[in-house]
């Protein structure tokens, strides 16, 4: 039986040649494969606060609070890395270009205090200038603005919300003149709201209006 | 002699998953072993029908994390065959290429185990060794080492790039010699011969009736394989055999492992050279009210899964089973009849995947008398070849 | 045998006992049967096609238990899946284990999750859950209610 033991010596002599096939860890880092899908990280001027990623997270890995009642109204987005999964299909869902939250390389996350594992952005968040209520993110009717072009002058809510952006009109004078009634439509409004006010016609009597209300 | 009955976990550091064997012996042999399952149930099947179609495709990646390809891939062929759809070509080869670079992996795994169990821990270390190179290919062509969230109803989730495939390529050829290597050792070893020829014997028409599947099966001549009976994947456009051999024995089993992974780097290179151009996923929108049934060739077995739907976004009812669930039973068949130290080898050679076979969990602690634990049922066995080993002058 | 041939087979034999026969697609088979004939329809399959039991799956669906047996002919990857209808209050059928030895740990997990009682079967107990359960409710079932109150539900924080 000598022929099987000359086979495995060679492999056991290069076994001793070769260093082991371990690296020493903690001391040496450890860079993984470009490729690997570390933790999805945040980009605060790409994303849009549309929330795509946070229905489609298979883990419930991804939340969000919408902070109002201070002056400053605006959305915080929360990534929990305790319960994230990895599997990039927040990434594939964002809806811009996939960029407004990526997976990094980054694979040492243990922490000590539970509470502390999460990331989070904010971004504003536009209220309806007659109820108060949450419409969407100031970025978020901006890109849609953009992306539907021309056809966005249908809706004054988008095309101020993109006129606003770019930095054409101002906030207060269009704010200030509150009658809730028909001239209200030229405004950033809810679709509640939006509805009421293209429909009603409450200062102007109704028999008084010309050809306009019918 | 008096009848003792020694227990076999559930939690003991030389099993992977807990289980619970009870056997019953007498002297040195074995007369009855009752195996009780139910520590890795994890409530899947009821989880699916809480997470939409593509979101259950991660639920059911976790049920096991060495087949971790073999339950996506059955589900999403279930949920395909619900609408009747054939996924893009170079989705499906790309499913194959993962699913082939799985199986060799797998069968690495069982046999740094299997090794470990007779005693070889040589063996062990250097085919795990080994293994760590399909794990490096893996986490290049998917990002993870397991749990590659390739798979998604309709396609894949994400292409290959041609500059990894040449890596790819190169690390498979580099393995090759070294399995060679472990083959022509392990088929040559007369202690090996004699510590696994002849055990466990499962007959034909035993491996008919329990419904046994897998390498179980192709021991004992019973030419059962997905890959061949359906046509899916790439397999019918690739030239690639099935290992059967007769005699139901242990070795038998390890004879067509090692083959297999042969077959499955043959897969492998062919798919690779051959990657056909074109997407990758169909966007699948909407699934209509029905009921499908998917089916893969895991390294264990056949996985089933029957998905109904009725229309909404989530699946009504999705039933899972795993290869080793009807081959566990077997050990009724194949544990009876031979010696202590032979009976962790046998339990090792249907390869059993406990997280496969459960799905909820629930914790217990074992009752009856510990004569001997599992430590020590293992150091029996290795104590065996050992013995051989001295007594056929080989040191 | 081509799938013609089976299908032909099936029809001829066991005309009355057949509720309904959909012929999914050209390999894929549904057919209800009449829950009395259910051990005579599956013998004949598993013994005189020679097809293979895959599984058995359970269903509680609005009108009632369902139960189907996945069987398939090897050679053309033809499946026939056999579907009966039980009744919700007191679910019960025939166990197949004296016909297929494979069939055992299945019934055992459909009565434990489903509370299906399978007449006939040699050792029907518990194989998943645990003792800790409570007898009489079953998980899969669509009026399940959790039932433990001292789980943890939230996210652990």
């Amino acid at each position: 039986m000598k022929l099987p033991k000359i086979r495995e010596i060679i492999e056991a002599v290069k076994a001793l040649v070769h260093k082991p096939y371990t690296s020493n860890f903690p001391f040496k880092p450890h860079v993984p494969h470009p490729n690997f899908r570390g933790q999805p990280v945040y980009d605060p001027e790409k994303c849009v606060g549309c929330l795509a990623c946070e229905e489609v997270c298979p883990s419930d890995a991804l939340s969000h609070k919408d902070l109002i009642d201070d002056g400053r109204p605006r959305r915080q987005m929360i990534h929990y890395t305790d319960s994230c999964i990895f599997c990039g299909t927040c990434e594939a869902a964002c809806i811009v270009d996939n960029q407004g939250i990526r997976l990094s390389q980054e694979w040492e996350l243990s922490f000590f205090d539970r509470s502390t594992a999460f990331e989070s952005i904010e971004k504003d968040l536009q209220l309806c200038e007659m109820c108060g209520s949450v419409i969407g993110c100031k970025d978020h009717l901006t890109w849609i603005a953009e992306k539907i072009g021309e056809l966005a002058f249908s809706s004054p809510t988008l095309y101020q919300s993109r006129l606003k952006s770019i930095g054409i009109i101002d906030d207060n004078i269009v704010g200030v003149l509150k009658d809730f009634g028909r001239s209200d439509r030229v405004k950033i409004l809810c679709a509640r709201c939006r509805r009421k006010t293209t429909l009603t016609s409450d200062i102007v009597p109704f028999n008084l209006i010309g050809d306009g209300a019918k | 002699m008096a009848k003792s009955v020694i227990t076999i976990g559930p939690y003991h550091p030389l099993q992977e998953e807990p289980e619970l064997f009870r056997l019953t012996i007498e002297g040195e042999k074995v007369l009855n072993i009752d195996v009780m399952v139910g520590y890795n149930h994890r409530g899947i099947e009821k989880l699916s029908e809480s997470r939409t179609f593509d979101q259950a495709t991660f639920v059911i990646e976790r049920i096991c994390g060495i087949c971790s390809t073999s339950h996506p891939f059955a589900y999403t062929r279930a949920v395909e065959d619900i609408i009747g759809l054939e996924v893009p070509e170079r989705a499906k080869y790309i499913r194959t290429i993962v699913a082939e670079i799985e199986r060799i992996h797998s069968h690495l795994l069982w046999m740094g185990l299997a090794g470990h169990f007779l005693g070889y821990n040589t063996v062990y270390m250097w085919v795990w060794k080994l293994r760590e190179e399909i794990l490096d290919v893996l986490e290049a062509l998917t990002g993870n080492r397991n749990n590659y969230a390739m798979f998604k109803p309709g396609g894949v989730r994400r292409d290959i790039n041609p500059d990894d495939i040449s890596f790819v390529l190169k690390k498979i050829d580099g393995i090759l010699p070294t399995i060679e290597m472990l083959k022509k050792a392990i088929l040559d070893d007369p202690v090996l011969h004699a510590r696994l020829k002849g055990i466990g014997t499962f007959t034909r028409e035993e491996a008919i009736d329990y419904c046994a599947l897998g390498p179980t099966s192709r021991a004992s001549g019973v030419a059962r394989d997905v890959r061949k009976d359906t046509a899916y994947g790439a397999y019918d456009r690739i030239d690639w055999d099935m290992i059967v051999t007769e005699n139901g024995d242990v070795f038998d089993k390890a004879v067509i492992r090692i083959l297999e992974t042969y077959e499955s780097v043959k897969i492998v290179k062919t798919c690779l050279q051959n990657l056909p151009g074109g997407e990758i996923d169909l966007n699948i929108t909407s699934i209509p009210p029905g009921e499908g049934i998917g089916a893969h060739e895991a390294p264990r077995g056949e996985t089933f899964h029957y998905v109904r739907s009725d229309g909404t976004n989530r699946p009504v009812r999705h039933k899972v089973r795993a290869p080793t669930f009807m081959n566990l039973p077997t050990l009724k068949a194949t544990v009876p009849g031979c010696t202590i130290s032979d009976a962790t080898i046998i339990l090792a050679a249907i390869d059993p995947c406990y997280c496969c076979t459960e799905r909820m969990v629930a914790v217990r602690s074992p009752e009856g008398d510990l004569l001997y634990n599992g430590d020590d049922l293992v150091r029996l066995s290795q104590e065996k070849t050992a013995s051989i080993m001295k007594r056929m002058g080989i040191k | 045998m081509t799938s013609e041939e089976v299908r032909g087979g099936l029809r001829e034999r066991f005309g009355e006992d057949i509720l309904e026969f959909f012929e999914k697609s050209d390999k894929r088979l549904y057919m209800e049967v009449r829950i009395e004939s259910l051990v005579t329809i599956a013998s004949y399959i598993f013994k005189d096609l020679e097809a293979r039991f895959h599984t058995a799956s359970g269903v509680d669906t609005r009108t009632g238990i369902e139960v189907l047996y996945h069987f398939s002919i090897e050679d053309s990857g033809y499946l026939i899946s056999v579907r009966v209808k039980l009744d919700r209050e007191n679910p019960q059928v025939d166990s197949l284990s004296s016909v297929i030895i494979g069939a055992e740990w299945i019934e055992r997990e459909m009565y434990e999750l489903l509370g299906i009682n399978f007449r006939g079967h040699p050792d029907l107990r518990r194989l998943l859950l645990s003792d800790l359960w409570p007898g009489g409710v079953y998980p899969l079932k669509a009026d399940y209610k959790e039932w433990d109150k001292n789980a943890v539900r939230d996210r652990g924080v």
